[in-house]
């Protein structure tokens, strides 16, 4: 005999399931993110170029003014090396805005060195090669896929070898260089929805994360970037309020003196 | 009992049961993300970005699993999951950080394929819910791409 309690737990759940089953095609209007994890771990961090796309629709952006022809110090610290080639590899993406094929060769022939000195050239030389030809043709949508591609094997690459804290300073490199050309670009032609742009605390929580797993890395770049990331935080997390621009102001200042300590040697 | 709601009491709730996912190499998630590029391959033609990265795992039948993932207004974007399990029936789901429904309506689910499309209303953090509704496999491996224009 099933006891009452037992009877009782089976009927709802059975009503419940019918229930759902009723609606099981469509997904629920809402769902409750509480439940969710508050942790941002292994996202997909966005290309520099996926925010570009959308600041080029706020209004017409003078790309060339944004290139950087600073090849930057070389480096014999591989994090310091995973930090330059993310910002190399977002260098290439501003480079495509500006459909600067001189600049993209370059950066092409940066990236490989690069690799190199983290020891995942082997992995990049196809996609440095074709970064070349695509720019010699100026297929700017070749160029786009091939810095991604690039982007993902270096990291593919790192994590192979249980490098992921080297591939994460890539992504962070990246991140970085795109912010300081973000709140240039908002800054110079201020608008309410090209600093909603820059509305990325999880992003910014999961780098912080990120770093506060590096302390191996002593290097005082490494260390700035964490306190730099402290004051950043608050200016970008407002929840549903805008953001001034004061903050994109300073949030450029930020990030323009980082991606300085970024190239050079301390 | 369908799958959705087996999940939602086995688990304590399908949230409950969401965890943030890592790339996964592996043979079948890397021919799951196969079959989530060939769903991909029709929007190129239409200008959309497809990214090199991608989420990947397995899932048991009626289980659901979310990634946060950071999107811009102004942009465009469509998520596609796959599996390479022919018989098995997937689905995927955008919400804003509210919790709300935040997809365009039309997404769409074809057998081991699915996708959905969201125009962003503001720029934040959003949470895609992939879900194996069905499967003849005890683990379903799955992967999920997206594009933007």
């Amino acid at each position: 005999m099933i006891p009452f309690t037992r009877h009782l737990k089976l009927s709802v759940i059975l009503l419940c399931g019918l229930t759902l089953r009723a609606h099981a095609a469509q997904a629920p209007q809402r769902i409750d993110i509480k439940e969710l994890s508050k942790t941002v771990e292994d996202v997909v961090v966005p290309l520099p170029n996926e925010i570009f796309g959308a600041l080029n629709k706020l209004g017409a952006v003078n790309w060339k003014a944004h290139v950087r022809t600073d090849k930057g110090t070389t480096f014999t610290e591989r994090p310091r090396i995973a930090l330059l080639l993310g910002t190399v590899i977002a260098d290439g993406f501003v480079a495509v805005q500006a459909e600067d094929a001189p600049t993209v060769k370059e950066i092409g022939q940066r990236v490989l060195a690069l690799a190199k000195g983290i020891g995942v050239g082997n992995s990049i030389t196809p996609h440095a090669k074709a970064i070349i030809e695509a720019a010699d043709k100026r297929n700017w949508e070749g160029v786009r896929q091939e810095l991604d591609r690039t982007q993902n094997s270096v990291q593919q690459a790192m994590n192979e070898v249980h490098d992921e804290k080297l591939s994460q300073l890539v992504s962070l490199g990246g991140w970085l260089r795109g912010t300081e050309v973000l709140t240039s670009v908002v800054k110079e032609h201020f608008s309410p929805d090209g600093a909603e742009l820059l509305h990325q605390p999880d992003l910014l929580s999961y780098f912080q994360t990120r770093l506060q797993a590096m302390p191996e890395f002593k290097l005082p770049i490494i260390r700035q970037i964490e306190d730099a990331l402290i004051e950043v935080k608050p200016l970008i997390d407002v929840g549903n309020g805008r953001i001034p621009a004061e903050s994109v102001k300073k949030v450029n200042e930020i990030t323009t003196r980082l991606g300085h300590g970024i190239v050079t040697r301390d | 009992m369908n799958g959705f709601a087996k999940a939602f009491f086995r688990g304590g709730g399908l949230l409950a049961a969401v965890v943030m996912l890592q790339p996964v190499v592996s043979a079948s998630v890397d021919d799951a993300q196969s079959f989530a590029l060939q769903a991909a391959e029709p929007y190129v033609k239409e200008g959309f970005q497809v990214r090199e990265d991608y989420w990947g795992g397995d899932l048991a039948s009626g289980q659901k699993k979310a990634v946060r993932q950071q999107l811009f207004k102004g942009n465009e974007y469509w998520f596609w999951l796959g599996t390479e399990v022919d018989r098995a029936k997937v689905s995927v789901h955008i919400y804003d950080s509210d919790g709300k429904l935040a997809e365009d309506p039309d997404g769409w689910e074809k057998g081991h394929f699915a996708a959905a499309h969201v125009t962003p209303k503001t720029t934040g953090s959003y949470f895609i819910i992939v879900s194996v509704e069905e499967s003849p496999e005890e683990r379903t491996h799955w992967a999920l791409v997206y594009g933007f224009r």
